[in-house]
């Protein structure tokens, strides 16, 4: 008796099997909507912003550029002008407006490099930085302090006093020499140096690494 | 979370045996529906058997209402999925002949490799044929270069490039759906019934 | 019966279809915190959008002062009526309602730390949660013997000529010793970038 009020039932199957469908699809058109995120939560944004790890000094910056490391890109955030009168060597210039441009993008979302960007301080240099981060791009880093900092430091290093410690010393001699490097001249280097002759360069070509999308085999 | 593997869920390395897994279920569904025999497959164009057009509209209803909630739910990013591109002559022509293969051979490349393992003789000929026309397409290919690479409208859905609302789309393909079944179903009745 | 064993994959499947949905439904919890605009609308208005103040405009009333300093920092010294609200904390939920209210008030809220750097992250991740009514103090705060100093501070400007400062230096070189020396400039990378193709992928069935 079980069976054959089952069999009844089943009888209707398919319209019971159509009916949910249609109810399915319905609840979607019914479920009230929200705004979708896009990119990392914000909980996990602020902790990332909050973490000073993002931050490079200038002198591992001077370094970097110094010994020519290809595994860096500058990018200088600042506006064409800024960028046109003094801009680190080599850097790239995407000014904040066109961060999202397409063209920015294949040096920004990338993983083969790591980026540093810097402006005039690093406030806008930040602001680029939470930016991609919420975007979840990958090995970003920011010149702390920026330009300034970076004239301050190695451009225009300052002499310490006499009472300070060696060390102080030390750092003072490693600055002075970059910023020989960057084109700085001393009254008393002039002597002793030949003309310095700069190496060419390595011509650095940045093939950025397709993603590889999962091959769609569609079929029947 | 989702999708998996470009999220790092799963690790890329296991796409392979993952595809695998997918097409031996693929190919086990295929049997059990009977789509190895291309009596059943060409019968959608004849009138007396409407199995494809079911087993396909409903999988394809399934499978897009599921996206859609998984998506609602944040199990799934809808628009990390990847979308085919559009080539829309390439794709127009290439349907035209698949169409045309498909009824006077009674298979679809996925069908005939299904039956080719279940050992029908007319299966291995049209997989020969299936190899011929790769072979034909390969050598010809700079002939065909430029329909094949043109008329191309990048990665666009149906949502884009009409602008309605995905979740009103759903809603109506699936109401569209039911109605091709029932209209399918009254269309066999009417034909006369044949035995294969 | 044989009607009935056929149906039963049907039956299994369909069940577990939508088995799996009701899951998905009760297991749902919607995000806290919501991104009201996106990062290019973001981009936009922050560079378009003045959101900055300074000390001079804090006396209107619709301001409410948000320090966003730790607790510490904050004792030792802060401005006049201001809130503390620690910079790792502003999304607890008791914070986000502080400035739901202030929302709702049609108050701006005033933040400053102890540079406008500082300010910078909290400040971006609220204005990209949707408050707009926020906005951001430039000002620096020091310590003289225990004392808070504030004073403003223009972000982002240029403190020197780099370029004329190497000018001044290199001719100054030039000027003491008649040797000419020619400053290399570091020669320029090129550097192209190649665009990301879509993997073709090969469909058909």
């Amino acid at each position: 008796m079980v069976k054959k009020k089952i069999a009844k039932v089943l009888a209707f199957r398919y319209k019971i099997l159509a009916a949910i469908l249609i109810l399915l699809a319905g609840g979607l058109v019914l479920l009230p909507k929200y705004q979708k995120h896009e990119g990392i939560k914000p909980e996990e944004l602020l902790s990332n912003t909050i973490s000073p790890e993002r931050y490079m000094t200038t002198d591992r910056l001077a370094h970097i550029i110094i010994n020519q490391d290809p595994s860096f890109i500058l990018i200088d955030v600042r506006d064409e002008k800024s960028f046109a009168s003094y801009s680190l060597p080599n850097a790239i210039n995407i000014p904040l407006k066109k961060l999202f441009d397409e063209d920015s993008e294949g040096y920004l979302n990338q993983n083969q490099f790591d980026v540093v960007l810097f402006s005039n301080d690093h406030f806008y240099a930040d602001q680029a930085w939470i930016l991609c981060n919420r975007l979840g791009y990958k090995h970003m880093r920011v010149l702390k302090g920026g330009i300034n900092q970076w004239y301050t430091t190695i451009i225009n290093p300052m002499k310490p006093a006499e009472n300070m410690a060696a060390a102080e010393y030390e750092l003072y001699t490693t600055r002075k020499a970059a910023s020989m490097f960057f084109g700085v001249v001393y009254p008393e280097q002039v002597k002793v140096e030949a003309p310095k002759i700069v190496k060419e360069a390595p011509k650095k070509v940045i093939t950025i690494e397709k993603k590889k999308k999962a091959e769609a085999e569609g079929g029947c | 979370m989702g999708p998996l593997i470009p999220n790092g869920v799963i690790p890329y390395e296991w796409d392979n045996i993952i595809a695998i897994l997918i097409g031996i279920a693929f190919g086990f569904v295929l049997e059990a529906s009977g789509f190895s025999s291309s009596r059943k497959l060409a019968g959608v164009f004849y009138g007396y058997d409407f199995a494809v057009l079911k087993v396909f509209f409903t999988a394809a209803l399934v499978a897009v209402i599921g996206v859609y909630y998984m998506d609602y739910l944040g199990f799934l990013d809808i628009n990390q999925l990847y979308v085919h591109p559009t080539y829309l002559w390439g794709a127009i022509i290439g349907g035209i002949i698949m169409g045309v293969g498909f009824v006077a051979g009674g298979f679809c490349p996925g069908t005939s490799l299904c039956a080719v393992a279940i050992g029908k003789i007319d299966a291995i000929v049209y997989v020969g044929g299936i190899m011929v026309g790769i072979f034909i397409f390969s050598e010809l290919y700079p002939l065909f270069q430029p329909i094949y690479e043109g008329y191309f409208y990048g990665n666009v859905t149906l949502e884009d490039s009409l602008g309605i609302n995905p979740y009103w789309f759903v809603f109506i393909f699936s109401i569209i759906a039911i109605v091709a079944f029932v209209i399918s179903d009254m269309v066999q009745k009417r034909v006369k019934k044949i035995f294969y | 019966m044989k009607e009935l064993e056929k149906t039963k994959r049907i039956s299994i499947a369909a069940t577990l279809f939508i088995l799996a949905v009701i899951i998905g439904l009760l297991t749902y919890k919607r995000p806290k915190n919501v991104y009201a605009i996106n990062s290019k609308d973001t981009l936009e208005k922050i560079t378009s959008a003045n959101y900055f103040t300074t000390l001079e405009e804090l006396k209107n009333p619709e301001y409410v002062l948000i320090d966003i300093r730790n607790q510490y920092e904050f004792e030792k010294g802060h401005l006049e009526n201001a809130i503390n609200i620690y910079a790792a904390e502003i999304l607890s939920d008791d914070n986000i309602k502080v400035f739901d209210e202030l929302k709702e008030s049609n108050k701006t809220a005033i933040l400053y730390g102890n540079n406008p750097q500082e300010v910078n992250a909290p400040f971006l991740i609220l204005y990209q949660l949707g408050y707009d009514n926020i906005k951001l103090l430039t000002i620096e705060n020091s310590y003289l013997q225990n004392k808070l100093i504030t004073k403003n501070s223009e972000i982002e400007k240029s403190e020197a000529d780099i370029t004329a400062f190497i000018n001044e230096s290199v001719k100054k070189a030039n000027a003491t010793e008649t040797v000419k020396k020619e400053v290399a400039a570091p020669p320029k990378k090129v550097i192209t970038i190649e665009k990301k193709k879509k993997a073709e992928a090969e469909g058909g069935c």
